[in-house]
C-alpha cells in the first residue's frame, strides 16, 4: 500500500467557527493505481489533496505514505518528503515566470541537493518524457498553456517520486489540449507511475481506472471511475 | 540539503531577482549607499582631525615640561593661581644646576605687542624673550639666519628671530635679515626667520617674534613671572623628570611641606584632554546623524524586501511544496537584503572616501583614510542589510504552503 489514510479528520479554525473540512476519511491506494477524487467544492477534496501532498496535516487520523508515517512530522521533514515522495501538478501550472523550463523542471532536485550535471540530465529527460526536450530554454511565458502545463508533468516526473499529485489538471485548458494531457497520463499510469487527480469534472473522472466520491468531508463513493462519476 | 547548496542557490535567485527590478534595487541601493557614506565621510573626517591634532601636539614638544604659575588648563580657583609668587631666574638656575633628566633648560617671558615694519603693521603677536635653549625645548627650526645666541642675551641686543607668517606678512617680497622691525615702537634688527610649525588649538605658533630674555626683562621692568621649558632626554621618562621638578621647584620656592605646589608643571598630552572635552560631543552628535542615515537606509531595505515577498509569494508557494525548507526560503530573501546593502555599502564607501577627501582639499582638514575604512563600510552595510532583512525573511518562510499556492 502507497497511501494508508486512517480516519483523517482536518479541523479549521475561521473565526469563531469550527469548519469541519475532513471528517474521517480513509482511502488505501496501491502503487501504480490511477484515482480520481472528486467531489463539489467545499467536499473537503482540496484539504485532502493538501494532507495526501504533505502540505498540511490532519488533525487526526493517520497518513502512512511509502511506509513512513507523516501525520505527526515537522515541517522540515514534510519538506523532504514532498520533495522526494511527491511531484506536484497545478490547476494553473505554478512554473517560475522568470526561470526557463529546464531551470523549472530542475527545482525539485536542486532542494534535493543534486549535483547541477546530474540535475540537468535528469531535467531534461523528464521535458523528453513530455515530448518537450527542444523547448527547455523557453520562459514560460513564451509557452502555449498546454506546453506549461507538460513542463509542470516534467517538473514532477523529474524528482521520480512515488506519487503524481495533480489538482485539476485540465482546468485552465481548451478541451483538446485538456485531452492531448489526460492522454500524457495515460501514458504515465502505463508505465507505471501512481497518480491521485483531484478534479470536479464527473468526465475526467469516468476516464481513471478508480474514484472516490467526496461530500461534505465523508467519502461517499468508492470505485471503479465510471461508476462513481455518474452518481 | 546543505547549507553550501542552500547558499549557492540562495544567491542566484537573489542575483536574478535584483537584477529583474533594476530601478527598485538601484534605488535602494542609494538609500543605504548615502547613509554609508554620511557615516564613512564624518568618521573619515574625525579621523583627520584627530590626525592633524596629534601633529598639532607634537610640534609642543612631546618630551618636553613646562614649569609656569598658571597649569594650561585651568581649573580651580583663578585668584589662587593669580597670588602665586612668581617663577624667577634664581629657580630657572635651580632646575638648570639640580635636574639630572634635563637635557636643555629655557626660560621664558611673552607678551601681545603690535609690530610693523615700513608701514605694515600687526597686533597682538606673540613676544617672547628667550635663551638660546628655546630652539631645543620648543623644537624650533631657523630656515634663514640664526636663532638667538647666549652673547645676544648679556649683552640685551636689540634683535629677534621671527615666526614664518610674521616674515610672510611683513616681508612678502623681500629677504627680512638684517632690517629693522619695530616691536612697540622700539627697533629690532632681524636676525633670523623661524620654519612654520602651524597652529595648536588655534593659537598660531607662526605668529611669533622671539628677543633675547634679558632684552624682554628690559622693557618689561622685570616683574613677569617666568615660565621653565625643559626638555626630557626621552619622552619615557617625563614622569621621572616631573617628580624631579617637583622636588627642585619646592625646595627653591621654599613650599611648605604642608601646602600643595604652587606652581604648575604643564605637558603637550594636557591639551589632548582639552580637545577631547570640546570635540567629544560633537564628534558623538556626527556619528548618531551617520547612523541615523544608514537606518533610514535600513527601512527602505525593510520596506522592498517585505515588497518582494508579498510579489512573491506564489514562488514561496511554489519552492515550498517542490521541497524548499523554511531556512532555505530565509537565506535567499536574507541573502537578496545582504546583496543589495552591500553593493550600496561598495558604493556609499566609494562616494564617502571621495567626499571625505574633497573636504581635505576644500578646507584645511586633513582627511585620513584606512584601507580598513572600506571593509568596515562594505560590511557595515551588509549587517544592515542582515539586520532588516531578517523580518522580512522570516515572514516569507513561515507563509503557509496551501495559502501562498493560493495568493493572486
Amino acid at each position: 500500500m502507497l497511501i494508508q489514510l486512517t480516519d483523517i479528520h482536518r479541523t479549521y479554525q475561521v473565526g469563531q467557527e469550527k469548519v469541519h473540512a475532513l471528517q474521517g476519511v480513509s482511502i488505501g491506494i496501491e502503487k501504480g493505481e490511477w484515482v480520481a477524487i472528486i467531489g463539489q467544492s467545499g467536499s473537503g477534496k482540496s484539504t485532502l489533496m493538501n494532507v495526501i501532498g504533505c502540505l498540511d496535516t490532519p488533525t487526526s487520523g493517520r497518513y502512512m505514505l511509502n511506509g513512513k508515517d507523516v501525520s505527526h512530522m515537522v515541517d522540515d521533514e514534510l519538506a523532504d518528503i514532498r520533495n522526494r515522495e511527491i511531484g506536484f501538478i497545478f490547476q494553473n501550472f505554478q512554473l517560475l515566470p522568470r526561470e526557463t523550463a529546464l531551470a523549472n523542471v530542475e527545482l525539485p532536485l536542486v532542494y534535493r541537493g543534486v549535483g547541477a550535471k546530474e540535475r540537468r540530465a535528469k531535467a531534461i529527460e523528464a521535458l523528453k518524457a513530455v515530448r518537450l526536450e527542444e523547448r527547455m530554454s523557453h520562459k514560460p511565458n513564451e509557452l502555449s498553456g498546454g506546453q506549461r502545463q507538460r513542463v509542470a508533468i516534467a517538473r514532477a516526473l523529474a524528482g521520480e517520486p512515488s506519487l503524481l499529485l495533480a489538482d485539476e489538471p485540465t482546468g485552465n485548458l481548451d478541451s483538446a489540449t485538456g485531452e492531448e494531457i489526460v492522454k500524457l497520463f495515460e501514458t504515465l499510469h502505463g508505465q507505471g507511475h501512481t497518480l491521485v487527480l483531484v478534479t470536479h469534472e464527473p468526465k475526467l473522472a469516468a476516464r481513471c481506472p478508480r474514484a472516490v466520491r467526496l461530500s461534505d468531508g465523508h467519502v461517499v463513493a468508492d470505485g471503479p471511475g465510471a461508476q462513481v462519476a455518474r452518481a | 540539503m546543505s547549507f553550501r547548496v542552500d547558499f549557492i542557490e540562495g544567491s542566484r535567485i537573489a542575483l536574478r531577482s535584483l537584477s529583474a527590478h533594476r530601478l527598485r534595487t538601484v534605488l535602494t541601493t542609494v538609500g543605504v549607499g548615502i547613509g554609508v557614506a554620511t557615516l564613512l565621510a564624518i568618521l573619515g573626517i574625525i579621523q583627520g582631525l584627530n590626525t592633524s591634532f596629534e601633529k598639532q601636539l607634537e610640534t609642543i614638544g612631546p618630551s618636553s615640561l613646562y614649569v609656569s604659575k598658571r597649569p594650561w588648563v585651568q581649573m580651580g580657583n583663578w585668584w589662587e593661581f593669580r597670588n602665586r609668587k612668581n617663577i624667577t631666574m634664581e629657580q630657572v638656575e635651580a632646575v638648570r644646576a639640580q635636574s639630572t633628566f634635563a637635557e636643555a633648560v629655557a626660560p621664558w617671558m611673552s607678551n601681545e605687542e603690535d609690530i610693523s615694519f615700513n608701514g605694515i603693521d600687526l597686533s597682538a603677536v606673540d613676544i617672547t624673550g628667550t635663551t638660546p635653549e628655546y630652539a631645543q625645548v620648543g623644537g624650533y627650526d631657523v630656515t634663514q639666519g640664526r636663532f638667538l645666541t647666549g652673547s645676544d642675551d648679556d649683552n640685551l641686543a636689540s634683535v629677534a628671530v621671527i615666526g614664518a607668517d610674521v616674515a610672510s606678512t611683513l616681508f612678502p617680497h623681500s629677504s627680512p635679515l638684517g632690517a629693522r622691525i619695530r616691536v612697540n615702537g622700539r627697533p629690532f634688527a632681524v636676525v633670523g626667520v623661524l620654519a612654520a610649525k602651524g597652529k595648536v588649538l588655534d593659537e598660531n605658533q607662526d605668529l611669533t617674534v622671539l628677543i633675547p630674555l634679558k632684552t624682554f626683562r628690559a622693557l618689561h621692568n622685570g616683574y613677569r613671572s617666568h615660565t621653565i621649558g625643559v626638555k626630557v632626554r626621552s619622552p619615557e621618562l617625563l614622569d621621572a623628570a616631573e617628580d624631579e621638578l617637583v622636588g627642585i621647584l619646592r625646595r627653591a620656592r621654599q613650599t611648605p611641606p604642608s601646602k600643595p605646589d604652587d606652581f604648575a608643571i604643564n605637558r603637550a598630552e594636557q591639551l589632548a584632554g582639552v580637545y577631547n572635552q570640546l570635540t567629544g560631543a560633537l564628534y558623538g552628535v556626527a556619528v548618531a546623524i551617520g547612523f541615523i542615515t544608514l537606518l533610514v537606509g535600513g527601512i527602505g531595505i525593510m520596506n522592498i524586501m517585505l515588497v518582494s515577498v508579498r510579489e512573491r509569494t506564489r514562488e514561496i508557494g511554489v519552492r515550498r511544496a517542490l521541497g524548499a525548507k523554511k531556512r532555505t526560503i530565509v537565506l535567499q530573501f536574507i541573502l537578496e537584503a545582504v546583496v543589495v546593502s552591500a553593493v550600496g555599502g561598495l558604493l556609499g564607501t566609494i562616494v564617502g572616501l571621495l567626499g571625505a577627501k574633497v573636504v581635505s582639499w576644500v578646507t584645511p582638514l586633513a582627511a585620513t583614510v584606512k584601507a580598513s575604512t572600506v571593509f568596515f563600510g562594505v560590511g557595515f552595510a551588509a549587517a544592515v542589510g542582515l539586520v532588516f532583512g531578517i523580518w522580512p525573511a522570516a515572514r516569507a518562510a513561515n507563509l503557509d504552503p496551501v495559502e501562498a499556492l493560493r495568493h493572486e
